[in-house]
């Protein structure tokens, strides 16, 4: 299974000609307004509400649209990192804009960003304004399943709109902490507030499934009321030097977050005759695949286990960094025999990796080869391939890719790969040498 | 008695369509019929040329105060008299004579490969390439085997190996007078399976040494078995200037394998190198000492090295075809 994340904040060009399916008018029937509240909420919201806008410097025309929320009288508002992100790392070729419900526009500034949490801080230069307050039950977490929350935004550049859904608590297995949503979050609502029914902000839409209906994700509350606490107090953030506090956030999420799978510990897992290393954190999902029930049937038997830690971390439109994947395939040749297996396992080693494709953001992914083992009985040898490349902006973060495979026996392999993105080279060293170690023959 | 020579017409090619004996001291050649040897060419004079003795025996050709004149075989300046010892070519109008004397010498006899041996070689080598490439067919079939996927890449050679032949057997006939098709089709013949084996070579050395860049730049190897085997086609044909129609070729094949090259460099730069375990062998191919985990992390330091001196360097330009996700 794949998790496909949509980051709901960016309309581009294309999804702005996406094709509208137009809604057959329904009969004129006699109904009482669903909910009052909503309609409550929403004149509340109004004036503190707003579109966050990305315009291209050079034509003065938005590149990219998605919603924030204003959190003092003084114009402190929240959206998400990744609605400025284009700004953020490029504020030479962008700029920024607000425009209001009421029609009121103008200029942005950015003050604080979080990317590990998916938010940032702009200001409206404007004095007396109303604003949000924060939910105190949501900033403790005590919000109790199904109450009715109200995701307010702009989707689609259609006009400000306000959803109604349901609290679902925390997801479950997920490094990060994101409220699960029942409700339609759709691009240009990223950044906008989703209330309680008595219009106290609970969350900060931020991405939803794709792959299902109505599975929408909010950021949590506290960590928008934390970064307002970091902008407020300042130093404020040189936009010039964003890209900078950019790389050290992710450099700190990457830290935090291998500590986090260091602490939650490790074990070895059974795969075929083999064995190998995987993650006990809770949230680390692990799937398995078989080509047993392959027409015709196959010449190799194949079972395949991929665990990952389904993190995403948004950087900018072209990287989406964070994941750390341990996978493994068991191969046992059929009526192969060693060229063949061989061969075989040439075709199956070239799988995605690292993407060589990935623009010009990264460099190009550099190896090394090489047999590795130790000559003791229950270790096999092993061919070892280490890939990485860099992050042009961000110096000292990496993505990583391990391939091992053994070379015991000429006619079953166990084929081991670890991926990791966005990594500093220690903690890409010291996770992969203690994959690599792990792989033993069991029987 | 006084001394034989013989005077031979040639072709526009090259060839000798004619060979006159002549026994008298001098000999007279023009577009008249009371010449000694006749020419039918119509930019040479009724009487256009003497062939007589010098004073010191050496024949000498003459003018006889023509329009279009005298030239050496090979030379661009009209001459009135020609001394013939050295080069015994002349060209009159549009037609090249060759004056020689009986005592002429004649280069020694050339060894002669015997009849039908090229196609005795021609069948082995044949039978070699099918049986190899049948054989690394078989060693690299993973799917179910069908005639289609055995018979089509063979189909495929065949016609490029006879396409190639051909090419060289035309050369062959217009530069040299003979095909020799058989000889060409050894030579290509060889050459495939020089190439199949240094393919498989370097794609085994890679594996056995850990080491993949000898995959990497193996086609440099293959240009230069393409360009031997160029050579052996050329020898085969034996043109005039072999030195410059061999430096031409050498030349088209250096600036062929130094375009891939610089390609191939330029292709490292922009995607880097491939994050794959490469093509691999049974575990018995390995050929160098297992190392231990420590000083595999150690040495892929290097590709941190690498990775971090690129990311400082501006992205290479014609990323716009990489950035089109």
């Amino acid at each position: 299974m794949r998790y496909s994340l949509l980051v709901a904040g960016l309309i581009t060009a294309g999804a702005a000609t996406a094709q509208q399916t137009p809604v057959p008018a329904a009969p004129e029937v006699q109904q009482l307004p669903l909910s009052t509240t909503a309609e409550r909420v929403y004149e509340h919201a109004k004036p503190r509400i707003l579109q966050v806008r990305t315009l291209l410097q050079a034509a003065g025309r938005q590149t990219s649209l998605g919603s924030g929320f204003l959190v003092s009288a003084d114009g402190f508002a929240i959206t998400n990192y990744h609605v400025v992100s284009r700004f953020a790392l490029d504020p030479k070729t962008y700029r920024l804009e607000y425009l209001a419900p009421d029609g009121a526009k103008g200029p942005l500034k950015l003050l604080a960003i979080d990317v590990a949490h998916d938010l940032a801080v702009v200001k409206v230069e404007r004095a007396d304004l109303p604003f949000f307050s924060f939910d105190a039950r949501a900033l403790g977490a005590r919000l109790p399943k199904g109450e009715r929350i109200y995701a307010m935004g702009n989707p689609l550049d259609l006009g400000f709109t306000i959803v109604e859904g349901t609290y679902n608590g925390l997801v479950d297995k997920s490094y990060d902490e994101r409220i699960h949503f029942s409700g339609a979050i759709n691009p240009g609502m990223s950044g906008g507030p989703v209330t309680a029914g008595d219009g106290r902000v609970v969350g900060v839409n931020v991405a939803k499934r794709l792959d299902g209906e109505q599975v929408g994700f909010l950021v949590p509350a506290r960590y928008a009321a934390d970064l307002l606490e970091r902008a407020r107090r300042g130093p404020v953030l040189v936009v010039d030097k964003a890209r900078e506090e950019v790389g050290r956030q992710l450099d700190a999420w990457q830290g935090a977050f291998y500590e986090s799978l260091k602490a939650s510990g490790f074990r070895s897992a059974a795969i075929g005759p083999y064995r190998g290393l995987e993650s006990a954190a809770p949230w680390v999902t692990c799937w398995a695949s078989t080509n047993a029930d392959q027409v015709p049937k196959p010449r190799t038997a194949v079972n395949s286990t991929r665990c990952t830690s389904a993190t995403g971390i948004f950087v900018s439109d072209r990287i989406l960094t964070g994941r750390a994947d341990f996978s493994y395939s068991y191969f046992k040749a059929i009526d192969l025999n060693a060229f063949q297996f061989a061969k075989e396992l040439s075709q199956r080693s070239a799988g995605p990796g690292l993407d060589p494709r990935a623009g010009k953001r990264l460099t190009g992914p550099e190896c090394r080869d090489d047999f590795v083992g130790s000559g003791s009985a229950a270790k096999p040898p092993l061919r070892a391939t280490w890939c990485m490349r860099a992050y042009r902006e961000f110096e000292g973060i990496y993505d990583v890719t391990l391939l091992v495979l053994t070379q015991d026996r000429t006619r079953e392999a166990l084929l081991a790969q670890l991926t990791l993105q966005g990594v500093s080279h220690a903690n890409a060293v010291a996770l992969g040498r203690r994959f690599l170690e792990s792989i033993e023959w069991q029987r | 008695m006084a001394a034989v020579m013989w005077i031979e017409v040639l072709s526009r090619d090259g060839e000798v369509v004619a060979r006159e004996r002549i026994e008298a001291p001098e000999a007279r050649i023009g577009r008249a019929f009371d010449n000694d040897v006749v020419v039918n060419d119509p930019h040479v004079a009724p009487h256009h040329l003497r062939v007589f003795r010098g004073d010191d025996g050496e024949l000498v050709a003459e003018d006889l105060g023509t329009l279009n004149g005298l030239y050496p075989e090979h030379g661009a300046r009209r001459v009135a008299r020609l001394p013939l010892a050295g080069e015994p070519g002349i060209r009159i109008g549009r037609t090249t004579l060759r004056v020689h004397d009986a005592a002429h010498a004649v280069p020694p006899e050339r060894a002669m490969t015997p009849p039908r041996a090229h196609l005795a070689w021609d069948l082995g080598l044949g039978a070699a390439l099918f049986l190899l490439i049948l054989l690394l067919n078989w060693l690299n079939l993973t799917q179910e085997p069908t005639a289609n996927l055995v018979l089509l890449p063979m189909l495929g050679l065949a016609t490029a190996l006879a396409a190639w032949t051909g090419l060289w057997a035309v050369l062959s006939r217009v530069f040299f007078g003979q095909a020799q098709f058989a000889l060409h089709l050894r030579i290509a013949l060889s050459a495939c399976i020089a190439i199949v084996l240094w393919d498989l070579l370097t794609e085994t050395l890679s594996f056995s040494f850990a080491w993949r860049e000898i995959a990497e730049y193996a086609s440099l190897g293959a240009w230069a078995i393409l360009a031997a085997t160029c050579y052996a086609h050329l020898t085969a044909i034996g043109p005039r200037h072999m030195n410059v129609v061999m430096g031409l070729v050498l030349a088209l094949l250096a600036s062929g394998a130094a375009i891939q090259f610089v390609s191939k460099s330029e292709n490292r730069e922009l995607v880097g190198q491939r994050a794959t375990l490469g093509d691999l062998r049974p575990p018995a191919f390995r050929a160098v000492p297992l190392v231990s985990a420590e000083r595999f992390f150690k040495d892929a330091e290097e590709t941190r090295v690498r990775v971090d001196k690129a990311r400082t360097k501006e992205p290479p330009p014609g990323g716009g075809a990489l950035d089109s996700d």
